[in-house]
């Protein structure tokens, strides 16, 4: 994105908002109406305030009490829960109230900006959304003294471009974003993100709603980097998938909800998550996933503790309990996603070697080395990639 | 007890009655309304939040990128209002007129549907309509659709939706009015030489107009506002502005574009229903239903 359209899109907001303001005729109620305004948040100086903050964390060790921790639903394997209320006492409330990045968020907003608690302990955010949180200054460091078990992190998630050191955040689980189809519908299998413009398959293809998984997958396909795409390239790949989009390519652009019409045999073809799958096979064999030879973007889901958290230590520990393989090996059996920690295949091979050799959850190493994690963007190049998107999308 | 003059007594009366009603509609629907204008002239973004400047701005360029959706949620909206209506007049006339001791049984049918919730009745229309389901099958082998034609994901699936979800709001006000006509009236008019069709015409039909009125305006607001159905009948080519709201205030976060489209489509709808009072007299039919 160039300086120019910046100021070009800011002064047409401008402009607009003035020529607005001289026909305006009401007295009284301005007085009234700014009384609501919004808050103003500076990104420096939260930076500044992180760096501080992140160098002198200190969580002593308390009891850890009630505490809450904020997940996506079906995303925890509550026995271990169970067991940690058991080991470690006090009492874990998990909320599955997570249910799209944006929303969660729109909840919480105004706490955040508020520096108030947000009445949970543990978080966990996409990427992206980790990402806003950090910039933002929303984010408790982590005291790594209490989480000694972070060593055990995949040397490729070790570090990340939103969070360097990982002082802020931990990943929770990862999922690739490949192709799920029907065996039987396409008669071949698939293996190239070109399959999802097969016009054989026209009509009969779902997309992702998200930019960062289509227009990520789809720079993917014209071999960029998408994990360090900048903004015209992605709105140059939204603009691919409008013009699919109107040929009339795509039955649906979906969230998760793409299973159903998969299931079902609506469509052949999704652009889907890999954990996705794994549910969907145990019911229909012939439901297939597989990794792009053009490589796959990957999502991360993220732990972390907002700002103003009431209970790190009780975090951190569930942060160092999900670290040690043995919980975490029964976490992906559970969950079915790829899991950041160094060691829960092996112990699966032992105890389940039929999930440890499925190639959904540890996926063999040439697909590992071609995945992508989410580009960084700027907020306004963010805001203008979902801008575009929602265009393509519709709403 | 506080004790106060009947002068003074008689005058808070009718304050007593209002109260709680009026007190509700403040909290809940005048403050509301007026934060969200607040909003709706806000420039900034989601990360940073939004600061009040007179963005009027905002209100026409909702309208340059989404007057396609409102114009479909308008279509969509009144031509399932108007299968509503032919769906279910004949319905409420024969629950009235003819249903004798069935009827308490068929006014509970129509509104048994409520006991299941509204998105989970749409979904199982996502199933009845699905590509290898029955009625799909059944339509193409009469070739109604095409071979690899479909019903899930089409502008029919999204206004058949719409009208299932929303008949009972139609058929309960035809009903009271159909219900509430004196049937001597019709005797009267067959025993000055009218024929049926016209004492239907000219008896029956204007008397049931409050509750046309009524059925019309409970079916077209909240259809106009919908997007549970385009969202899980349709495609991105059916999205109503309800959709386009939706997503403004959950997932993009430009809560002033979502409140100037939201006040928009509400200043469409007002003036809409002023225009269609006056078409129908709204004078005579709130004497009518009184």
């Amino acid at each position: 994105m160039t300086d120019f359209e910046e100021f070009e899109r800011f002064t047409r907001r401008r402009l607009l908002s003035r020529a607005g303001g001289t026909g305006v005729a009401l007295t009284g109620l301005p007085a009234i109406l700014a009384a609501c305004g919004g808050v103003e948040g500076s990104q420096e100086k939260a930076k500044e305030q992180n760096k501080e903050k992140a160098a002198s964390v200190n969580h002593p060790k308390t009891e850890i009490g009630n505490w809450t921790f904020s997940n996506w639903p079906l995303y925890m394997d509550k026995k271990l829960l169970k067991q940690f209320d058991k080991q470690f006492g006090g009492k874990v409330k998990y909320l599955e109230d997570i249910n799209d990045n944006f929303e969660f968020f729109g909840k919480v907003r105004q706490q955040l900006e508020q520096s108030k608690p947000i009445g949970r302990d543990i978080v966990v955010l996409t990427d992206y959304m980790a990402a806003r949180w950090v910039r933002n200054g929303w984010v408790e460091p982590i005291d790594k003294k209490n989480v000694p078990n972070a060593k055990n992190i995949v040397g490729n998630l070790a570090s990340i471009n939103y969070d360097p050191k990982r002082e802020y955040t931990l990943p929770y689980q990862s999922g690739a974003i490949g192709a799920g189809y029907n065996i039987k519908a396409t008669g071949r299998e698939l293996k190239s993100i070109k399959d999802l413009f097969d016009p054989k398959f026209k009509g009969r293809v779902t997309m992702f709603s998200e930019p960062y998984d289509s227009a990520g997958t789809v720079l993917l396909m014209d071999g960029i980097d998408a994990s360090k795409a900048n903004i015209d390239q992605i709105l140059g790949a939204i603009e691919k998938i409008d013009k699919a989009n109107r040929e009339g390519q795509f039955r649906r652009f979906t969230g998760n909800d793409y299973t159903t019409d998969l299931a079902k045999g609506n469509i052949d073809v999704a652009l889907a998550y890999s954990g996705d799958l794994i549910q969907l096979q145990s019911d229909d064999p012939n439901l297939r996933f597989s990794y792009f030879e053009e490589g796959n973007m990957v999502f991360n889901d993220n732990l972390l503790m907002p700002a103003e958290v009431e209970h790190p230590y009780a975090a951190e520990t569930m942060f160092n309990y999900l670290y040690d393989p043995e919980v975490a090996a029964k976490l992906a059996a559970w969950v079915n996603y790829i899991s950041p920690v160094k060691g829960a295949k092996e112990i699966l091979q032992k105890s389940d070697p039929k999930i440890a050799n499925n190639p959904l959850i540890f996926p063999p190493e040439e697909a590992a080395a071609k995945f992508h994690a989410y580009p960084a963007l700027s907020p306004a190049d963010e805001r203008e990639m979902q801008e575009a998107m929602a265009k393509v999308t519709g709403a | 007890m506080l004790r106060l003059s009947l002068r003074r007594r008689r005058a808070l009366l009718p304050w007593l009655f209002l109260g709680p009603g009026l007190l509700w509609l403040v909290i809940f629907f005048a403050i509301p309304l007026v934060n969200q204008l607040n909003v709706s002239l806000q420039t900034g973004d989601p990360e940073t939040g939004y600061t009040f400047n007179w963005a009027f701005g905002t209100y026409s360029e909702a309208i340059g990128d989404y007057h396609e959706q409102f114009l479909r949620s308008i279509g969509y909206s009144a031509t399932a209002t108007v299968l509503c209506f032919v769906i279910a007049f004949p319905l409420a006339y024969f629950i009235a007129f003819k249903a004798g001791r069935y009827k308490n049984v068929m006014l509970l049918l129509i509104v048994l549907p409520f006991f299941v919730s509204y998105v989970l009745r749409t979904v199982s229309w996502q199933l009845i309509l699905s590509d290898n389901g029955w009625v799909a099958e059944r339509l193409r082998d009469v070739g109604l659709i095409g071979e690899d034609g479909r019903l899930l994901a089409t502008r029919t699936a999204v206004i058949a939706g719409i009208t299932y979800n929303f008949l009972p709001f139609m058929a309960l006000p035809l009903y009271v009015s159909l219900e509430k006509i004196d049937r001597r009236l019709i005797e009267a008019a067959t025993d000055l030489y009218a024929s049926r069709a016209t004492a239907f015409r000219k008896v029956t039909l204007p008397l049931a107009l409050p509750g046309i009125f009524a059925g019309s305006l409970l079916t077209f607001i909240p259809a106009c506002g919908d997007f549970i159905n385009a969202a899980l009948l349709g495609t991105p080519r059916q999205y109503m502005i309800g959709n386009v709201i939706q997503n403004k205030f959950l997932v993009i976060q430009d809560y002033p574009e979502a409140a100037a489209l939201s006040f928009i489509l509400m200043s469409f709808i007002l003036v809409g229903i002023g225009l269609y009072a006056r078409a129908l007299g709204a004078r005579n039919l709130t004497e009518a239903a009184i």
